[in-house]
């Protein structure tokens, strides 16, 4: 139990990372109390911790120790009052001995808080990676094809333009849709109106027209921005920053009403990650670009590395606006797109304080990325669009680093393998570049916090994120910072939705996020299902379905490619085991039982998203297509094939590609045009779905002749449970808030 | 997780398992936690150290050029020691009776919510609000608002063969420092021989 709280790191001025990494339940009275009810830690005046007594380990002298902390009186006041000197003494000796005894207990939930944690955030970043792998690939077949970097990328430019201009074929949606109409200029009036549509549980939608109007407004005025913007509080005294949203309206919305809307005298920064994740992405979107629209010189939006419809396609942004518009939503995210490129990609505060996403790099030059033109970044992850011009991988870079990057504790700078791009920047890095810069510090997002900031690099550093329960209800808080005119920082930490969590005990609390780790845990192992038991029958030659514990997290480890520790996760993946080996069919049922199945139906793989993200498939055509004929030799296809086969291995089969291409070569030349590499794809799409859907069938009908055991039925049915999601009406008076004391 | 990964040595199984638990405090995945996380991973472990006992280690592990953080190198160090010298090692069930046994002289078999809830709060090295609340969700019995002890003990049961781990890799280091002084006097024998 880490008893701790913020307030005790304003004793020490030396700590290299003052997050408050109590994860537990830091209720707003502790904040307060903890400082002077620290029984058992205390911090010395330099803030290092100290022994409470002397070294002595004599039981007299122990109780000496108590005596002098908490005083002679206290002591003998109460349950001891009347008892013998020794009787006393054993007593005291006793009840250490339980309290140690107890305390030993205990630390086995913060072990279960932190696994999860660590669950939650291995996933987030394991995914992230693959979506990396798309820039490495296109990275490497650029590299592959020389023609292509020469002559560029030819997109279609000018249909973009287009999209801004005329307005497009919307068409009438099906089902409910509210009768609000909003007008441009957008007002005060219509942020509130907008505010009452949105936070009603899901059903209540805006005229298509409106959204593509707000898209199309917000895109048109955000293009007339720099790169980098300069924000001032001369006239406000002072300014608020948030940090990921991640589609949850709650938080933005409890946000505003503690902290108000934005104005000449309470401007906003918005540091990125708008979408993606939570479910109301759109919402949140439409609404920041309206309050931007509403009062334009008091919001302030950044691009986050989500602002990307290569992660939509794969983090549930894409189908968010498709199941919210079935009829108009390839028109709406083209309008996105327009949008995202258009955000600028940082601010400035006084001249004094830069606000990016992610962070930077010993390489990163904010005069580079003053000069860019970031129109051309419609996907940070794809090649930029040129007009005919060599694609500068210089400049590509810079972009990368300011969204993707991480900070480390230790010095150096070096490529951020976690997520797979961008890199991690030490303490050292960030000395330099406020010196190179003449700035006092950097405010970034990106990284979620258990309460929602945290401070690194002497304080240089600040990490705000603004999305609660960002992984499971009651996960983490969210925070946001306002600064005064000196820019002292002073934080916001919050839950929205405070009441389904508060209603719960703390146990019951753990378990719903402990159920949500395990389920999206369990949903990443179905990948490697079929390899997972390969490996473990491998282990067991006598197939008596046991093996022993290391096997088994060695196993897990090495085809899941996850560094979690698997050890303590054991109990909890093969329920019903005892502690000296794995019953390896137990985890191999999990995966198969219905709420995981549902779950992995639930979500989009790094395949079904390239698929999805035509634009991918056609950048790559284009560049295989280097002199623009509209066809490509079989030869280029198979060097495309194999960069895209080594980079995002063991889901497309070179063989089947190939197969599919020379099936689509209808005139045998040879050859192949944009149709029919779509084709292919789309063909092998197919194919790998119906062998998903074979593999089910074949497992279903295994578990029908063998029942799992009733631990794995339990344990399927407490995740399912715990993980039940109940929508309401957004209430942001439903939260729970407390301001933390500045440093 | 190779010792190659986490770029400390790790010499034996011991080093391993207590690497791994370190790791689950790991933040930034660079081999400090914060210092005050150390009860966590001891107990975890499955030692189980008094607070002062706690305090000692915090205090002798902290990191000199880091302060607040401790190393895992440092810590893998203290404690490997400690643990082959059966320090901090849990109480065995019928200890912990006995303990339970003292404060109920009259042999109820029970204590009193107000008794157990005033001496876990005031005496000994004492709880405080949050993990009073976590006491209570588990040892009390809401209809009799009564401590029934011995059914408490056995909820919370917890074998660990931390210390049987720790002496295995005591045995093999003696045994290995017996046969690094062994060779000599066999050098010297077949010397005579010749």
């Amino acid at each position: 139990m880490l008893r701790s709280c913020v307030c005790l790191r304003s004793e020490s001025t030396k700590r290299r990372s003052s997050s408050v990494e109590d994860a537990s339940s830091c209720r707003s009275s502790e904040i307060e109390r903890v400082g002077a009810s620290m029984q058992t830690t205390t911090l010395g005046p330099n803030g290092q911790p100290q022994p409470v007594a002397a070294q002595t380990t004599t039981r007299a002298s122990s109780l000496l120790q108590l005596f002098q902390r908490k005083g002679w009186c206290k002591h003998f006041r109460k349950p001891l009052r009347g008892m013998s000197a020794s009787r006393a003494e054993k007593t005291i000796r006793a009840a250490i001995f339980i309290q140690k005894w107890y305390r030993q207990h205990q630390a086995r939930r913060e072990m279960q808080k932190r696994c999860n944690w660590q669950i939650f955030q291995n996933l987030e970043y394991a995914s992230e990676q693959d979506q990396a792998e798309l820039y490495k690939f296109f990275n490497d077949l650029i590299k592959n094809m020389p023609q292509a970097a020469a002559t560029g990328n030819k997109y279609h430019q000018n249909s973009r333009i287009s999209i801004l201009e005329e307005d497009g074929e919307l068409v009438e949606e099906a089902g409910d849709i509210v009768s609000t109409r909003i007008e441009l200029p957008i007002t005060k009036n219509d942020i509130d109106r907008l505010i009452d549509v949105f936070r009603k549980k899901k059903g209540n939608r805006l005229h298509p027209k409106y959204v593509a109007m707000i898209l199309r407004e917000g895109a048109r005025c955000l293009k007339q921005m720099p790169n980098i913007v300069m924000v001032s509080t001369a006239v406000s005294q002072q300014v608020t920053v948030c940090g990921d949203l991640h589609g949850k309206l709650d938080d933005l919305l409890v946000v505003l009403y503690k902290n108000g809307l934005p104005s000449t005298s309470n401007p906003y920064v918005f540091n990125g990650d708008f979408v993606d994740r939570g479910k109301k992405g759109l919402e949140v979107l439409l609404l920041l670009l309206s309050l931007y629209l509403a009062f334009p010189n008091s919001v302030f939006l950044n691009r986050g590395n989500h602002e990307d419809s290569v992660m939509n396609a794969r983090y549930g942004f894409s189908r968010e606006v498709e199941s919210k518009y079935p009829r108009n939503y390839k028109q709406l995210l083209l309008l996105i797109d327009e949008v995202y490129r258009w955000l600028p990609l940082g601010s400035v505060l006084n001249s004094r304080v830069l606000i990016v996403h992610g962070g930077f790099s010993d390489s990163t030059s904010l005069d580079l990325i003053k000069s860019i033109d970031r129109g051309k970044y419609v996907s940070i992850l794809r090649p930029p669009v040129t007009d005919g011009e060599p694609l500068d991988k210089t400049e590509w870079q810079q972009i990368f680093d300011i969204m993707w990057s991480d900070p480390q504790s230790m010095q150096g700078c070096k490529p951020n393998t976690l997520r797979g791009a961008g890199v991690w920047f030490g303490p050292d890095v960030t000395e330099t570049f406020l010196k190179r810069h003449r700035l006092n510090y950097v405010i970034r997002s990106h990284e979620c916090k258990p309460n929602g900031h945290e401070f690194m690099h002497d304080n240089k550093v600040i990490t705000i994120f603004s999305a609660s329960n960002y992984y499971a209800m009651g996960s983490n808080k969210g925070a946001y910072m306002r600064l005064n005119n000196q820019l002292m920082p002073h934080f916001v930490q919050y839950i929205s939705a405070a009441s389904q969590t508060k209603r719960l005990s703390f146990r019951q609390r753990m378990g719903i996020v402990e159920s949500s780790a395990l389920k999206e845990l369990a949903v990443r192992m179905r990948d490697h299902r079929d390899e997972l038991e390969l490996e473990f029958q491998k282990c067991d030659p006598d197939g008596s379905g046991h093996i022993t514990i290391s096997k088994w997290c060695c196993v897990m480890e090495s085809v899941t490619k996850l560094g979690l520790p698997w050890r303590l996760l054991r109990d909890k993946l093969a329920p019903g085991t005892d502690s000296q080996s794995v019953n390896y069919v137990t985890t191999l049922d999990l995966l198969d039982t219905d709420v995981i199945m549902e779950a992995e139906a639930d979500g989009t793989t790094v395949m079904d998203a390239l698929y999805a993200n035509k634009s991918s498939l056609v950048t790559i055509f284009n560049i295989i297509d280097a002199d623009n004929s509209g066809e490509i030799t079989l030869d280029e296809f198979e060097t495309a094939i194999d960069l895209l086969v080594a980079h995002m291995p063991g889901v497309y089969s070179k063989e089947e590609m190939l197969e599919k291409c020379r099936m689509m070569d209808l005139n045998g030349d040879g050859k192949v045009d944009l149709n029919e590499f779509l084709e292919a794809f789309r063909l092998s799409d197919l194919h790998r779905k119906q062998q998903q859907e074979e593999d089910m069938r074949r497992r279903s009908t295994h578990r029908t002749i063998q029942n799992p055991s009733d631990s794995v039925t339990k344990l399927a049915n407490a995740i399912s449970k715990n993980t039940a999601v109940v929508e309401q009406d957004i209430d942001p008076t439903d939260c729970e808030a407390d301001a933390v004391d500045p440093k | 997780m190779t010792a190659q990964e986490i770029g400390v040595q790790l010499k034996n199984d011991l080093e391993i398992r207590i690497a791994k638990v370190f790791s689950v405090f790991d933040v930034h995945s660079d081999n400090f936690i914060d210092t005050r996380n150390i009860g966590n991973v001891l107990r975890i472990l499955g030692c189980a150290p008094t607070e002062k006992e706690v305090h000692e280690i915090m205090l002798a592990t902290e990191s000199a050029e880091e302060p607040g953080e401790t190393h895992l190198s440092k810590f893998i160090a203290h404690i490997t020691k400690l643990l082959m010298d059966e320090a901090m090692k849990p109480a065995s069930s019928d200890e912990i009776l006995d303990a339970f046994k003292v404060l109920d002289p009259e042999n109820k078999l029970y204590l009193t919510k107000e008794y157990f809830g005033k001496l876990m709060s005031e005496d000994g090295e004492p709880f405080n609000e949050e993990e009073m609340a976590d006491m209570w969700a588990v040892a009390i019995d809401p209809i009799t608002d009564n401590i029934p002890y011995e059914f408490y003990i056995n909820q919370l049961k917890h074998k660990t063969d931390l210390y049987d781990m720790a002496y295995q890799v005591k045995d093999q280091i003696a045994r290995a420092e017996k046969d690094r002084r062994r060779p000599d006097r066999m050098r010297s024998r077949t010397h005579f021989a010749n």
